[in-house]
């Protein structure tokens, strides 16, 4: 059996490997449960390790989403909407022109402005966080949108992937479409994009996740209650709710619905992404 | 990261479909463009378009978008943030002295600076090598089944897809020492093993989040729940770009299932290592959000929650001392360029099976 250890179609691998996936997905299962219990069931369930809630409630969530003043949730899930929306459409646009610049056209300092900024892959964002926050601070940007969004499309990776993926097409289809009468323009839209849709799709989705997810950038770029993303109002419920584990299981299961359902919808291209990209995904 | 991308193309090829491997450098990005017999001989210059139109104004127009993007809020924060980490800083007043490195200094000279980082190189430790470990597991295992695939892949990598704040509202419940579900499980499990006769003591609850030599591994343990599905995925990647042709002539020759490993998949992922590795050190490096959702102002029994990260975030926004701050930011950045550089060194032995 060892033998063909690296063989295709293992049975007892199963066993492992569904043991492992109860394990990373018995915590998301906790959660979602706890959503739905009572007080008295959340401590009566306990003992008895009982997952199931009985009887089944809403009143976490509508608990959650009652308290508007306090807790702007509807606003929190627009304003992570609308940031990680925006911040992906900068990005592929930027980055699409940018990699077709690096990849298929040719111009003076175009290979030493790309070692500039391959010079800057390894830049932890935490460097960037107090002077970007003088920055925006400056631009008299702090507690709006702007500060959110348009940073944002100063990353480099999405240059990489794109300009790697660009490369890689035939010249010759450019060839053709110049004899046709195309310019730049019409060569990225008519040839390169056509030809690059599991690489824009990919950075479509992690930008969108990164966005969605992104910690600091809100909890430094903005102070009022009504700016803030659903991360950081996470947290902020959490400094008043404590312990209340029900509300606090609704209001992380309200967080983490859209980007899991995201997943779930583009998971073949998010893991195919991935292998494409080199990047975890986050 | 595989191949220096600033590399040209070869200049021309042969057009009868062959690539020609640059004999000089064995550059494989050569075969990523398909050579089609073309009939119309490649121009001096090979890729680039090259029209009617002023190529130099065209490209510069093309990369201008990001690159002003890339000036302002990368390439300038970068010099920006050195040159505050150079000055005496408070937000709150007008003058800012230039102190040249004093702001260094003082975090040399700082013992919550060195316990910041004690903490994070702990966390590093912790989560690097067995967060790998795990995600490669996972990846061969993944690599040797059919079915369900990606039912187990989904499982795996949804954690990945969740805020670092949802997470850590999560665990905080699952680590309670009183009501958490790790402990009521692990005492369940030791209780049921005390039934069956096995003389073991009764079970204490771990404290997970409450004592501070448990503090970095539970943050550990939560982080590789979180991010291990990440590098599986790539893993998974290294493990299908091996050709099926070597296990096959392993095992004609006889070699068996750890043989073939140590032989030929281990060799062969070595640049998805690298890559994991490296990735993994900058990202765990980088540990904020769990200790600051886990812990905050405090960061934790006796500071054990408190990272560099975080201690930097405190110095800026809480502290208001930015200078110190951006020099703290700074010394991180040498760490993990040094590390990086290391981990290169240990790593960048090649191994080419490639068929000449």
């Amino acid at each position: 059996m060892i033998r063909r250890l690296l063989r295709n179609g293992q049975p007892w691998l199963h066993v492992p490997l569904a043991v492992a996936a109860f394990l990373f997905l018995a915590p998301l299962l906790w959660m979602l449960v706890t959503a739905f219990k009572s007080p008295e069931d959340i401590i009566e369930g306990l003992g008895a390790l009982q997952w199931l809630p009985r009887p089944v409630t809403t009143e976490n969530f509508t608990g959650v989403l009652g308290k508007v003043e306090e807790f702007p949730v509807w606003r929190w899930t627009g304003n992570s909407v609308f940031i990680s929306l925006a911040v992906t459409a900068l990005v592929l646009t930027v980055d699409t022109l940018a990699a077709f610049a690096y990849a298929r056209l040719r111009w003076s300092g175009r290979d030493r402005v790309f070692g500039v900024l391959l010079a800057t892959m390894l830049v932890p964002g935490q460097v960037l966080l107090i002077p970007s926050y003088l920055l925006v601070r400056g631009l008299g940007w702090f507690d709006t949108y702007a500060a959110l969004i348009v940073p944002a499309g100063a990353a480099t990776f999405g240059v990489f992937l794109l300009r790697q993926f660009f490369v890689g097409i035939p010249y010759e289809l450019e060839e053709a479409a110049r004899i046709d009468g195309c310019g730049p323009l019409g060569i990225l839209r008519h040839v390169v994009l056509p030809l690059s849709k599991p690489a824009l799709a990919a950075l479509g989705i992690f930008t969108f996740m990164g966005s969605w997810n992104a910690f600091e950038g809100p909890l430094i770029f903005t102070d009022s209650l009504l700016m803030r993303t659903l991360p950081i109002g996470i947290t902020i419920f959490q400094g008043r709710y404590n312990i209340q584990y029900g509300p606090m299981m609704a209001a992380a299961t309200l967080a983490a619905i859209p980007v899991t359902i995201a997943f779930l919808l583009f998971q073949r291209h998010i893991i195919k992404g991935i292998s494409l990209t080199g990047l975890a995904g986050r | 990261m595989k191949e220096n991308p600033l590399t040209p193309l070869p200049p021309s090829r042969g057009g009868n479909g062959v690539p020609a491997t640059d004999s000089a450098t064995g550059r494989r990005e050569a075969a990523l463009v398909p050579a089609s017999g073309t009939p119309f001989p490649r121009r001096e210059g090979g890729r680039g378009v090259r029209g009617p139109w002023n190529d130099n104004l065209t490209g510069w127009l093309f990369a201008l978008p990001h690159l002003i993007l890339f000036t302002v809020f990368l390439l300038v924060p970068v010099v920006y943030g050195f040159y505050i980490s150079l000055h005496r800083w408070h937000i709150l007043t007008k003058i800012q002295p230039f102190v040249g490195f004093a702001n260094y200094q003082a975090a040399l000279a700082d013992d919550i600076f060195w316990l910041a980082l004690r903490n994070t190189l702990y966390f590093v430790v912790l989560v690097v090598p067995l967060g790998n470990l795990v995600s490669l597991l996972l990846a061969l295992g993944l690599a040797n089944v059919k079915r369900f695939s990606t039912i187990y892949k989904v499982s795996y990598y949804l954690p990945v897809v969740i805020s670092i704040a949802v997470v850590a509202v999560l665990w905080r419940w699952l680590y309670n020492t009183q009501v958490g579900l790790l402990n009521l499980y692990l005492k369940a499990a030791v209780d049921g093993l005390r039934g069956l006769g096995l003389p073991l003591a009764g079970f204490e609850p771990i404290p997970w989040l409450a004592n501070p030599s448990w503090v970095m591994p539970s943050i550990a343990l939560m982080s590789i729940w979180w991010g291990a599905g990440g590098n599986m995925v790539l893993y998974l990647a290294g493990l299908g770009a091996i050709p099926d042709d070597y296990y096959e002539a392993a095992r004609i020759d006889g070699a068996n299932g750890w043989q073939q490993f140590r032989a030929i998949t281990w060799p062969l992922l070595r640049p998805t290592v690298l890559f994991c590795l490296v990735i993994s050190v900058l990202g765990s490096f980088q540990i904020f959000g769990q200790s600051y959702v886990l812990f905050a102002p405090g960061s934790g029994p006796a500071r054990s929650g408190l990272t560099l990260a975080l201690y930097m975030y405190l110095q800026g926004f809480n502290q208001y001392e930015i200078g110190y701050g951006a020099a703290i930011a700074y010394l991180l950045f040498a760490i993990v360029l040094v590390l990086t550089a290391v981990q290169f060194r240990l790593f960048s032995k090649r191994e080419d099976y490639t068929p000449r």
